[in-house]
């Protein structure tokens, strides 16, 4: 793992990538420091922070697009996947690189506060929790679009969807917001849910049992609790939502919520989509 | 060494290869020989542990290539078709990186990386970066990277492509050398390649094997074609009957001359049979001097294009094609023709 992760780290400053995103990441919350903190007077740096936490929707797709989806391209997957270092070392080592350029970007904008500490009363507390929440939202989003990026062979089409994703991710909570809670309204989307998974299993497996027992048995259970306890179902629409807004859980950070399931939620993420990446990898060898 | 079992690799529809099965022992060359699309690639994949097989084991040193992969991949160095090289790092960073992943011990890396580039002759390159080399460095950049670690076992997917002559000769006598404490595979499509550098030659088509041997052995499989080029200076017509009486030779076939005022022909005749003293003095009875008088010996091309070629060989039909091709007085004109062109292939 740390050979790729050195290798990883050695050809984002070979190549201009790793200077051009730090500086563009740099660059774009110095803007937003200087108008909120600065020209606003504002002691409290989570207010940059929160707001600027978009530029991962715009960065993190074109500095993840390349990861998995050039080794396949270029094939240099052979090389990796013929060597004795096992599929968890290579996402590991690469997420990792990529986290450290994150990382990067983190530990210099982690000493505005103190710049701005000279000039009145700064609190930390907040600043550095929305800093750490900051960096697990990264964490996220970089998982997410490496996953993404093991999917296919084209830096272009990788760097689209990752970037739809995000996209969708960023909106799902201001979606959420606008969204009925009866428990009939809760009724119809599951069951739309349970046919898209049921259809995604055919498309997967193409066994006609597998995906129509799935909908029988996923429909059967919803139909009994909308029947029995109508009162599970209430808001429960809202909540799926939530939990598929990876901004949602930042804001804790940023009103200084320094919460432990917020913490597990972002690790959460960050392992599943890694996990996933090495399924993608290992699948490729028995597909 | 290598031992493969029924090996199966099918892509839906598909039969990538068919029912594979072979072994190379310790310190033996072993050479694929096969038209494009043979299976070849597919073949080294598996063994190397980068796809799976559908069917068949595969197992290196007695470790199933399946159940232990990482095993497995400790002892073998592959150079695929097209070689996994960084655009982005020099040769010396990717060597260093090739070097890490294989596990060579941190203290013994440099040396290592030294002495690859020494034997691939790209250690004036070590700081350009692999985007800005011609297709020849790269290819030894990518033959440098599978003899990493000198592993046990160092596969080869087509190593000479893109290679100028004297490149190539270089390649072949490297991989000569490694043959002493490694075994090796290498695929091909260039018979001489094959037929200078290894022990043992398969020849696969359709993903089947088709035939094993020495490559020195190879044309024993079909006998010898029994045949003579000729170059007669003389009346063409007149040469012609007069070969006509030689009761011996089966088949005469005509062929452009090239110099004013002679004749050019190819006569065959029985495979045992050594007709070369009696056209001799036939023609010298006839005052039509031979100009050229050369045996014509199976080559490894022949035998490469008449295996592939002839689905009747596959159903080990071996004697009778020979026999059919011979008998044909017609047709097989341009038998010539291509085996002119094996070379290019």
């Amino acid at each position: 793992m740390l050979a790729i992760y050195k290798k990883e780290l050695r050809s984002y400053f070979t190549s201009m990538i790793g200077y051009v995103f730090i500086s563009l990441f740099l660059a774009i919350i110095g803007v937003y420091f200087y108008i909120y903190n600065l020209v606003n007077r504002a002691a409290n740096f989570e207010y940059t922070v929160a707001n600027v936490s978009f530029i991962f929707v715009l960065l993190v797709p074109l500095l993840t697009m390349r990861i998995m989806a050039e080794e396949n391209r270029q094939k240099t997957d052979q090389l990796l996947l013929t060597s004795p270092v096992t599929a968890a070392d290579i996402v590991l080592g690469k997420f990792f690189a990529v986290f450290t350029i994150l990382f990067m970007v983190v530990a210099v904008i982690s000493t505005y506060p103190l710049i701005m500490s000279r000039f009145g009363e700064v609190p930390y507390a907040s600043a550095y929790a929305s800093l750490f929440g900051f960096l697990l939202l990264g964490g996220a989003y970089l998982a997410m679009g490496l996953y993404l990026s093991s999917l296919t062979e084209s830096q272009v089409v990788a760097a689209v969807i990752t970037f739809i994703v995000f996209f969708i991710t960023l909106f799902m909570d201001n979606i959420a917001k606008s969204i009925s809670t009866g428990s009939k309204s809760a009724f119809i989307f599951f069951t739309v849910l349970i046919l898209i998974i049921c259809f995604i299993l055919w498309l997967m497996m193409h066994n006609l049992t597998v995906s129509v027992g799935t909908a029988v048995v996923g429909e059967g259970i919803l139909l009994a609790i909308y029947l029995s306890k109508p009162a599970l179902l209430e808001g429960s629409v809202i909540k799926v939502f939530n939990w598929l807004s990876a901004n949602a859980r930042f804001y804790n950070f940023y009103m200084g919520i320094f919460d432990l399931s917020d913490i597990i939620y972002y690790l959460s993420i960050i392992i599943i989509f890694l996990f996933l990446s090495i399924q993608v990898i290992k699948k490729k060898r028995w597909s | 060494m290598i031992e493969v079992k029924n090996l199966v690799k099918r892509y839906g529809n598909h039969t990538a290869v068919n029912d594979l099965s072979f072994t190379v022992n310790r310190g033996q060359i072993l050479g694929f020989l096969g038209p494009n699309g043979a299976g070849k690639t597919t073949t080294m994949n598996i063994i190397t542990g980068y796809i799976s097989a559908t069917e068949g084991t595969v197992t290196v040193n007695g470790i199933d290539v399946f159940e232990e992969p990482e095993e497995v991949k400790k002892m073998i160095g592959y150079l695929p078709e097209f070689p996994p090289l960084y655009p982005d790092l020099t040769v010396w960073e990717y060597l260093n990186f090739v070097a890490d992943i294989k596990k060579v011990k941190k203290s013994a890396r440099r040396q290592m990386v030294n002495d690859v580039m020494e034997a691939t002759k790209i250690a004036d390159m070590r700081n350009r970066l692999i985007k800005h080399l011609s297709k020849g460095y790269k290819q030894r950049v990518g033959l440098a990277q599978a003899i990493m670690g000198y592993p046990e076992v160092i596969i080869l997917d087509e190593p000479t492509v893109g290679l100028d002559p004297k490149q190539i000769i270089e390649i072949r006598d490297l991989i000569r050398d490694l043959s002493k404490n490694h075994t090796v595979i290498l695929s091909s499509h260039i018979m001489q390649e094959v037929n200078a550098v290894c022990d043992s030659v398969m020849i696969i088509d359709k993903g089947r094997l088709i035939l094993q041997d020495k490559p020195e052995n190879l044309s024993l499989h079909f006998g010898s074609t029994g045949g003579l080029k000729l170059v007669i200076k003389g009346n063409k017509n007149d040469v012609l009957n007069e070969l006509k009486k030689i009761g011996r030779i089966t088949k005469i076939e005509e062929k452009e001359s090239l110099e004013e005022g002679t004749v050019s022909f190819t006569v065959y005749c029985k495979e045992d049979d050594d007709i070369r003293e009696e056209v001799f003095y036939s023609m010298s009875k006839n005052n039509t001097p031979i100009l050229e008088m050369q045996s014509i010996r199976m080559s490894l091309e022949d035998i490469f294009i008449k295996v592939t070629q002839d689905d009747a060989f596959i159903n080990e039909d071996k004697p009778e094609v020979y026999e059919d091709k011979t008998e044909d007085l017609s047709s097989s004109a341009d038998k010539e023709e291509v085996s002119n062109n094996a070379g290019d292939l």
